[in-house]
């Protein structure tokens, strides 16, 4: 389609300003916290008349400074963040937007690029030092465990294994041979799904000796080596139609 | 919008900011290097999409599901075996994935915009926009993603670079080895108009050096600088494109032929060729011929280095009238591709005698003149009226049969083979210098101006330097006062330029060809001048 991958130049063509600003991340998880229609708080820029450098600050609203998850409520988030102007330098810096329906377009390009710096504070202080100390924790610990561990008897036979053998044996060891017709019914709806099975999985699926299930296969289908290392059975051409399974009994 | 107006001298002003909540779009940025001077206001249509292509490494073979083909219980077990190995197979996201941009359609630009990791793990970016209501938006940065410039002109491939790499030190044309690669990719198919046409004009300098100047490998210099000459003297004369079209034909052919010499031939030690035998070499001086246009002295330029700068003054009086002599059997012979082949066989005694004054034209010029001993002296001037066309090879040890192999530059020829006629066995002189004197000999125009300097290419594009070479330049000159070729070679000396001495060699053949100078013998010397 010429629509996908279209770019949408509008932002470009009008060269639309925009500031790209760095905020820290206990900032923005407070903005994300807005409610209403997301007013976060108040930009004040102060033009010194004509020397130039504007200053930019940012108060947050105080109803964003409480954070959440800690229970100290001493600790809140500082409301003044002074805002660091840097010049975008030779680089071009451009914004693009990405919607969910894959439509890309050029919003602007970067004509100012600030840091968000919080005007430091007591309160902001003890905040960043409990992040300090979450952070430091160690990811993994070592703990001491009361009780050791007995798990690991030396068994002359294993215990678990022992109980897999004898439900093994107790449940038809042996396999019943079944009804021939019924096994070739097994066997083709299993075919049917898969072209090649191991010998193994052909046991499982239909539940027969091995022997019996065997011959039943030299019947109706190959033993083949196929250059893969395992030995699969399948189907004879004759028997096989790939594109709508057709059951062809002996 | 509150607006506190206080002093006089400041005034602020408040906006609110919003952040907006929903997030239907994804902000990201574009970044580009600031060398690249990307202007966005000026594309004009864009075209954007991700880089799919490492979809294949990582989605594995496609074994049919189900039905026909399929194993039972395959996907587990290829589960259990990755495991088992330890294999850790990274997901493929499509979100992860580069940018393919492509600017302005087919012609334009392209860029390929990588996504920057770690940008969002600390610290969020946003994007502040002015509303029209005049209040801020903050949208956060989704990702960050540097787009660099595509190059669209051709690049070596890994192997290939490394073979560059590895002869880096003895290649003193940089400029032709991408005109070989093209080159070669003509032989294997591609259209030989194309490659004519662009080595012609491109590289007509490179054309005429044909491929690597080497500094051992006498043979290929010898070949090489033959061809060239061949092509390049054929050529005089003839309507530009064809110039071009034969030069790049005719360096195809000698690069066929370099590289199947390139394989046989070993690099030249020096002290190769001490054992030589003197006959050998004196026979072959003395079957050569003028008519060899070839320059098979060309290779043996380089060897000649110091010892050349010293004699040149005396070789080039000899040389000149050889070369005289040489130019204009090169005419007779002039776009025949037989020269190129004679000359080639006897490459040693090819009239390289104007080899030799062209290369004691760029003697001064050739950095690596270190190997020349002095032995040249003697050869020199034995050899030069004497043998027909050895020029002089001299001080190349043994390098009569590598002569005989060059043809192409008559200059070379001569000069080679007067050298060689004297120079017998001490080899020392490594031929490695010698080339390189050849190299810029045959670069330099004939210097006794005879008939229109053959082996000078057309002016190819010529490396950034103070001095360029340009038909402009040369103009300039010509008008002012009348020169002959030598000294029009001293001007572009191939420090200052750039250029190889073979290519400044084929340059300003070809630029005064176009110029088309009106000629005067001053002093028994041919010079060219120009009247506005």
């Amino acid at each position: 389609m010429s629509e996908k991958g279209e770019v949408d130049l509008t932002g470009a063509k009008q060269n639309t300003g925009v500031w790209l600003v760095k905020v820290p991340k206990y900032l923005s998880q407070q903005w994300a916290k807005a409610t209403g229609r997301g007013e976060v708080g108040k930009l004040r820029i102060c033009k010194k008349g004509n020397q130039g450098k504007p200053e930019v600050s940012f108060t947050l609203n105080e109803e964003l400074t409480v954070i959440d998850g800690i229970e100290d409520k001493t600790v809140s988030a500082p409301r003044e963040h002074p805002f660091t102007m840097q010049s975008v330098g030779g680089q071009t810096l451009a914004v693009f937007t990405e919607t969910s329906s894959d439509k890309i377009t050029l919003e602007g390009v970067v004509v100012q690029r600030a840091e968000c710096r919080p005007a430091v504070s007591e309160s902001y202080m003890r905040l960043k030092r409990l992040q300090i100390e979450e952070s430091s924790k160690p990811a993994r610990l070592s703990q001491r465990l009361e009780k050791a561990v007995t798990n690991n008897y030396k068994p002359v036979a294993n215990h678990d294994y022992n109980r897999e053998y004898e439900r093994k044996k107790k449940e038809e060891g042996k396999r019943a041979r079944a009804d021939k017709q019924q096994v070739l019914d097994m066997l083709f709806s299993a075919f049917e799904k898969h072209q090649y099975y191991n010998i193994k999985d052909l046991v499982d699926i239909t539940k027969q000796p091995v022997i019996y299930l065997k011959e039943i296969l030299r019947d109706i289908g190959i033993y083949n080596v196929k250059g893969t290392h395992k030995n699969t059975w399948e189907l004879r051409p004759e028997y096989r139609h790939y594109q709508g399974e057709e059951k062809t009994d002996e | 919008m509150t607006s506190l107006g206080s002093s006089s001298s400041t005034s602020t002003t408040e906006y609110i900011v919003r952040v907006p909540k929903n997030t239907s779009k994804k902000y990201n940025i574009m970044a580009f290097n600031a060398g690249d001077r990307v202007n966005c206001s000026t594309w004009t249509q864009a075209r954007m999409e991700r880089d799919m292509s490492a979809r294949k490494i990582y989605g594995e073979e496609e074994t049919p599901e189900g039905a026909a083909g399929s194993e039972f219980g395959k996907k587990q077990r290829e589960e259990a075996r990755r495991k088992k190995f330890g294999i850790v197979t990274r997901e493929f996201k499509v979100e992860d994935q580069p940018w393919i941009l492509k600017v302005n359609g087919k012609a334009g630009k392209r860029f390929k915009g990588i996504k920057k990791g770690g940008v969002t793990e600390n610290a969020s970016y946003y994007i502040f926009t002015q509303c029209p209501d005049g209040a801020f938006e903050a949208f956060p940065v989704h990702g960050w993603y540097n787009f660099t410039p595509q190059a669209k002109h051709r690049t070596l491939t890994a192997e290939e670079a490394e073979e560059e790499w590895g002869r880096r030190n003895k290649v003193v044309n940089h400029f032709s080895i991408m005109l070989q690669r093209r080159l070669r990719e003509q032989e294997r198919g591609e259209e030989d108009e194309d490659e004519g046409e662009k080595s012609g004009k491109k590289k007509k300098k490179g054309g005429g050096r044909g491929g690597d100047l080497r500094i051992h490998d006498l043979e290929d210099e010898l070949e090489m600088s033959s061809d060239d000459s061949d092509s390049s003297m054929g050529d005089d004369g003839e309507s530009k494109p064809k110039v071009k079209k034969d030069a790049g034909k005719g360096k195809a052919k000698r690069k066929k032929q370099k590289s199947k010499d390139n394989e046989a031939l070993e690099d030249s030690d020096d002290g190769d060729y001490e054992g030589l035998e003197v006959d050998y070499m004196s026979d072959e001086s003395s079957s050569e011929e003028e008519p060899e246009k070839g320059k098979p002295v060309k290779a043996e330029e380089h060897p000649k280095g110091i010892d050349e700068e010293s004699e040149s003054e005396e070789e080039s009086e000899e040389e000149k009238q050889n070369d005289e002599e040489a130019k204009e059997e090169e005419e007779e012979e002039e776009g025949k591709k037989t020269p190129v082949q004679m000359e080639k066989k006897k490459k040693k005694d090819s009239s390289g005698e104007s080899d030799s004054s062209d290369d004691s034209d760029i003697e001064g010029e050739t950095a690596s003149a270190l190997f020349m001993a002095k032995k040249r002296t003697p050869p020199k001037r034995a050899g030069g009226r004497g043998s027909a066309g050895s020029s002089r090879t001299g001080s190349r040890p043994g390098t009569p049969s590598l002569d005989s192999a060059s043809t192409s530059n008559t200059l070379r020829a001569a000069a080679s083979k007067l050298e060689q006629g004297k120079r017998q066995g001490p080899s020392i002189d490594s031929p490695a210098a010698k080339k390189l004197k050849m190299e810029p000999s045959t670069q330099s125009p004939v210097p006794s101006g005879k008939s229109t300097p053959q082996p000078q290419s057309g002016k190819s594009t010529p490396s950034s330097s103070d001095v360029q070479l340009t038909e402009e330049a040369v103009r300039r000159y010509l008008i002012r006062k009348p020169m002959t070729t030598k000294d029009l070679l001293k001007k572009f000396q191939t420090k200052r330029t750039g250029l190889s001495s073979e290519q400044t060699v084929n340059v300003l053949a070809q630029i005064l060809k176009r110029l088309n100078p009106e000629r005067k013998n001053i002093n028994d010397k041919m010079h060219f001048y120009l009247t506005e």
